[in-house]
C-alpha cells in the first residue's frame, strides 16, 4: 500500500473496528450482569408457583363445597350459601381468624365440610408462607439480592474509584490507604467471609463489595469495569491465573484504564505484559530489589519504605545489611531465587540451603530438616547475613532462633507468610522482614496515590544515600516520626489564583511560599518532595528554587500545614503577608479606604477550587 | 411427552372453555349464566396465571400478560356479580347481568389469545 491516504484509511478502519469490538464486548458484559441481577424476581416467581397453585386449589375446593352443601336459615328453612358468603367464611377460617358461623348457624353437614377445609387451608397457608420464608433464607436468593444491591451501589458512584479484585491481606491494606487519602474503592473477592467482613472494618467511605469470581468478565462489569468513573483496576488475588484473567479482561474491554496486577513468577509476569501495558508487581522480585537498595543505600531504602507505607506510618528503622562477608539463604523457592540473584549481583558470596537439589545453582547445600548441624556445617559462625525464606512460618521462626544461637552478631532477615504470625515475628526483632502481601500493597499504593509520588520513588535512589539521609532528617525535624499527609499542589490560575501575579514576576522563591500565614518567620510543617515542571522533575527542591506558573508540587507534612498552604494559595491578602510581610486589608471596603492597589483583581477566576 | 406441558396446556385450555361456557347465551338473561361456571373460570384462570410465572422467554412474558388480563376481567365480573346479589337491593337485573357477562367476554378475548399463543408455540417447536 504505497498511497499514504490509503494507509491512513486502512488504519482508521482498523481502529474503528477495534473500538467497535471493545464497545460490543462491553455491552455484552453489561447485559450479562444485568440479566443476573434481574434474576431475583424470576427466582421468587418460579419458586412460588407450586405453593400458590396449591393454595388456590384448596381455596377453590373449599368454597365450592360450602356453596353446594345445603344449609338452613334461622327458622329452619332450606338455604344455600352464596359465593360471597362462602368466600368470606373460608377467608377468615383459613387465616385462623375465625369469626364463627355466618350468616346462620351451620348444619352438621356444613360443619363437617368446614372441619375438613380448615385442615386443608391451614396446610396450604403454612406451605405458602413456609416456602416464601425459605426463599428469603435461600443462599441463591440472598446472593442474587446482594448482587442487585451491589450493582445499584456501583452504578450510583459518581467519583473516581479503584476496582480491587482480590480482597486478601494486600487488598485490605491497599483499601485502607486509599480510603485514608479520601479515594473510593470497589472490592471483589471469591471468599464471602472477606466481603462480609467489610462491614466490620472502619472505612470512612462506603465500600461496595461482592463475593464473586474475578475471572468472570460479567462480575468485573458489575463491579464497575464499564463505569466511566473507574480510574484503575488492581488484581491482587492469590491466584496468578485469576490475576491474568483480570488483566486480560481489562485490556480487552477497557483499554484506557490502567491495570496493576500481582504475579509471583516471571513467566506469569511476561504473560500479563502481552496484554496492553499492565504494571506487574512481583513481591519476591521487589524484596530482592529492596535488599539490593538497602545494601547500597540504607537511608534511601528507609525513605522509600516510609513513603510507601501510607499516611500515618511511623519512620522505619534504618537497617544496614553487612556487605563484606558471606550470606546464608534458607529455602530456594521464588524468594530464594530472586534474593540470591540480587545478592550475587552485588558481589556478595551466598550459600543456599534447600531440601531439594537444583541444577541451575552450584552452591546449594541439600538438607531436609534445616538441622542445627547443617547450619553449623555451612559455616554460619563466619557468615554475616542470614535469610529464612521458606514458605512455612514455623520453619522460618525456628531457623531464625537457631541461627541466632549459633552466631548472635548475624544480620537476620525472614519471610512472614501468614498475617496471624505477625506478633511472633515482631517479638523476634528481626533486622529485615519480608511480608509479601504488604510489599505488594505498598508498591500498588505508591503507584496509585499520586503519579508524583511514584515518580519521586523511582528517581530517588539515583541521588544517593547521603541525600536521602538528609531528606529523612528534614522530614523528621519538621513533621515528626510519623508520616502525616502527602498531597499535591498545582500552581495554576485555577488552583492557586492568589499566586498568579507573584509567579508571573519571576521572583517567586519556594522559601516564601512555605511560610506560616499566622507568623511568617515560622515555616510550615511541610517538606516539598518533588517539583514537576512540564516533564522535568526536581527532587526535594531547595528553598531558593524559583517557582513558575503551572508547576506541580508534592508535599509531605502536617494536615494543618496543608490547610494553611491552601489559604496562601487562594487569599490575596495572606499571600501578600507571607511573601512581603505587609498586612494588607482583604475586604473590598478597607482596600478602597486604605487606597491599596488591587493587585490581582482582574485575574482572579470566579470559582477557585483548591484540591 | 412432557407432563409439565400437558398440565400447562390443560389449564390454559380449561380456562378458555370455562370462560366461553359462562359467556355464551343472551347477554341480559341471568338464568343462562351459571355462577358456578364463573367461579370455576376464576379459579382455573388464577391457576393458569400462576403456572406462567417465572418464564423468561418473550412468548412466556406475553402468556403471563394475557393471563393477568383474563384474571383481572374475571375477578371484576365476580365482584360485580357479588355486588348485585348481596349489596344492590334490585338483585340481578338485566343491566347487571349484561355488565358481568360482557366483562367475562373481555376475559374470553384474552383467553383466546392465550390459546393462540399456545398453538403457535407448539407449531414452532421442532423435534430434533
Amino acid at each position: 500500500m504505497g498511497n499514504p491516504l490509503l494507509t491512513f484509511w486502512a488504519r482508521h478502519r482498523q481502529r474503528e473496528d477495534e473500538e467497535r469490538r471493545a464497545r460490543r464486548a462491553r455491552l455484552l458484559a453489561a447485559a450479562a450482569s444485568a440479566n443476573r441481577a434481574s434474576e431475583t424476581i424470576f427466582l421468587i416467581l418460579r419458586r412460588m408457583r407450586a405453593p400458590l397453585i396449591v393454595l388456590i386449589a384448596i381455596f377453590g375446593i373449599s368454597v365450592l363445597g360450602l356453596t353446594l352443601i345445603p344449609g338452613q336459615d334461622a327458622e329452619g328453612r332450606p338455604w344455600d350459601m352464596g359465593f360471597f358468603d362462602a368466600i368470606y367464611v373460608m377467608s377468615y377460617t383459613a387465616t385462623t381468624i375465625g369469626f364463627g358461623e355466618i350468616p346462620y348457624p351451620f348444619t352438621y353437614n356444613q360443619r363437617m365440610w368446614v372441619t375438613i377445609s380448615i385442615y386443608l387451608t391451614v396446610v396450604g397457608w403454612a406451605y405458602a408462607i413456609g416456602s416464601l420464608l425459605g426463599l428469603l433464607q435461600d443462599r441463591a436468593f440472598r446472593s442474587a439480592l446482594a448482587l442487585q444491591r451491589f450493582t445499584r451501589k456501583v452504578a450510583r458512584l459518581s467519583e473516581p474509584f479503584v476496582l480491587i479484585a482480590g480482597y486478601g491481606r494486600a487488598g485490605e491494606l491497599l483499601g485502607h490507604s486509599m480510603d485514608a487519602l479520601g479515594r473510593r474503592v470497589v472490592v471483589l473477592d471469591r471468599n464471602d467471609e472477606r466481603i462480609d467482613g467489610l462491614e466490620l472494618e472502619s472505612y470512612h467511605g462506603d465500600v461496595p463489595g461482592l463475593a464473586a469470581d474475578a475471572r468472570d468478565p460479567g462480575h468485573l462489569g458489575v463491579a464497575g469495569l464499564d463505569h466511566p468513573c473507574c480510574e484503575a483496576v488492581v488484581a491482587l488475588t492469590d491466584d496468578d491465573e485469576a490475576n491474568l484473567a483480570v488483566v486480560m479482561t481489562t485490556a480487552l474491554l477497557r483499554p484506557d484504564v490502567p491495570v496493576i496486577a500481582r504475579a509471583t513468577t516471571r513467566v506469569m509476569a511476561d504473560r500479563m505484559r502481552v496484554f496492553g501495558s499492565p504494571s506487574v508487581v512481583n513481591p519476591f522480585d521487589l524484596f530482592g530489589d529492596h535488599v539490593q537498595l538497602a545494601l547500597r543505600a540504607p537511608a534511601s531504602y528507609q525513605l522509600l519504605t516510609w513513603l510507601e507505607s501510607g499516611p500515618g506510618a511511623a519512620l522505619p528503622r534504618r537497617a544496614s545489611p553487612p556487605r563484606g562477608g558471606r550470606w546464608v539463604v534458607c529455602g530456594y523457592g521464588r524468594l530464594g531465587r530472586e534474593l540470591t540473584g540480587d545478592l550475587r549481583a552485588e558481589g556478595i558470596d551466598v550459600t543456599v540451603i534447600d531440601p531439594s537439589p537444583h541444577d541451575d545453582e552450584d552452591d546449594v547445600v541439600v538438607a531436609g530438616g534445616y538441622e542445627p548441624a547443617v547450619l553449623a556445617a555451612v559455616g554460619l559462625e563466619e557468615a554475616v547475613g542470614f535469610v529464612a525464606g521458606t514458605d512455612n512460618d514455623i520453619t522460618n521462626l525456628s531457623l531464625v532462633e537457631t541461627a541466632r544461637r549459633t552466631n548472635p552478631t548475624l544480620f537476620v532477615a525472614a519471610r512472614q507468610n501468614r498475617p496471624s504470625s505477625a506478633p511472633l515475628f515482631a517479638a523476634m526483632e528481626l533486622d529485615a522482614l519480608l511480608v509479601p502481601t504488604e510489599e505488594v500493597a505498598h508498591e500498588v499504593y505508591a503507584q496509585l496515590s499520586t503519579p508524583l509520588l511514584w515518580r519521586f520513588l523511582r528517581a530517588m535512589p539515583a541521588l544517593g544515600d547521603d541525600w536521602a539521609a538528609d531528606l529523612v532528617d528534614r522530614l523528621t525535624d519538621l513533621c515528626g516520626q510519623h508520616l502525616q499527609a502527602l498531597w499535591k499542589v498545582r500552581l495554576t490560575d485555577r488552583e492557586a489564583p492568589a499566586l498568579t501575579p507573584w509567579l508571573a514576576a519571576g521572583e517567586a522563591r519556594l522559601r516564601d511560599l512555605m511560610r506560616n500565614p499566622e507568623d511568617r518567620d515560622e515555616c510550615l510543617h511541610a517538606v516539598p518532595l518533588l517539583l514537576l515542571r512540564g516533564e522535568d522533575a526536581t527532587l526535594a527542591p531547595d528553598p531558593d528554587f524559583v517557582l513558575a506558573p503551572g508547576d506541580e508540587l508534592l508535599l509531605a507534612g502536617w494536615p494543618a500545614a496543608r490547610r494553611a498552604l491552601e489559604v496562601t494559595l487562594v487569599v490575596d491578602a495572606v499571600r501578600e503577608y507571607v511573601v512581603t510581610g505587609r498586612r494588607v486589608p482583604s475586604s473590598w471596603l478597607w482596600r478602597k479606604l486604605s487606597g491599596a492597589p488591587p493587585a490581582s483583581e482582574g485575574t482572579r477566576p470566579t470559582a477557585p477550587t483548591p484540591s | 411427552m412432557n407432563l409439565e406441558k400437558v398440565v400447562f396446556g390443560f389449564f390454559v385450555l380449561l380456562a378458555a372453555t370455562l370462560n366461553f361456557g359462562f359467556f355464551i347465551g343472551d347477554i341480559d338473561r341471568a338464568e343462562l349464566h351459571n355462577p358456578f361456571e364463573l367461579f370455576a373460570a376464576v379459579v382455573v384462570n388464577l391457576i393458569a396465571t400462576v403456572l406462567k410465572f417465572g418464564d423468561r422467554t418473550q412468548i412466556g412474558a406475553i402468556h403471563l400478560a394475557t393471563s393477568l388480563v383474563a384474571s383481572l376481567q374475571l375477578v371484576g365480573a365476580a365482584l360485580l356479580y357479588g355486588y348485585a346479589e348481596y349489596v344492590s337491593s334490585a338483585g340481578m337485573t338485566e343491566g347487571w347481568t349484561a355488565s358481568v357477562v360482557s366483562l367475562s367476554g373481555g376475559a374470553l378475548m384474552a383467553n383466546i389469545v392465550s390459546v393462540v399463543l399456545l398453538v403457535i408455540e407448539t407449531v414452532s417447536f421442532h423435534r430434533g
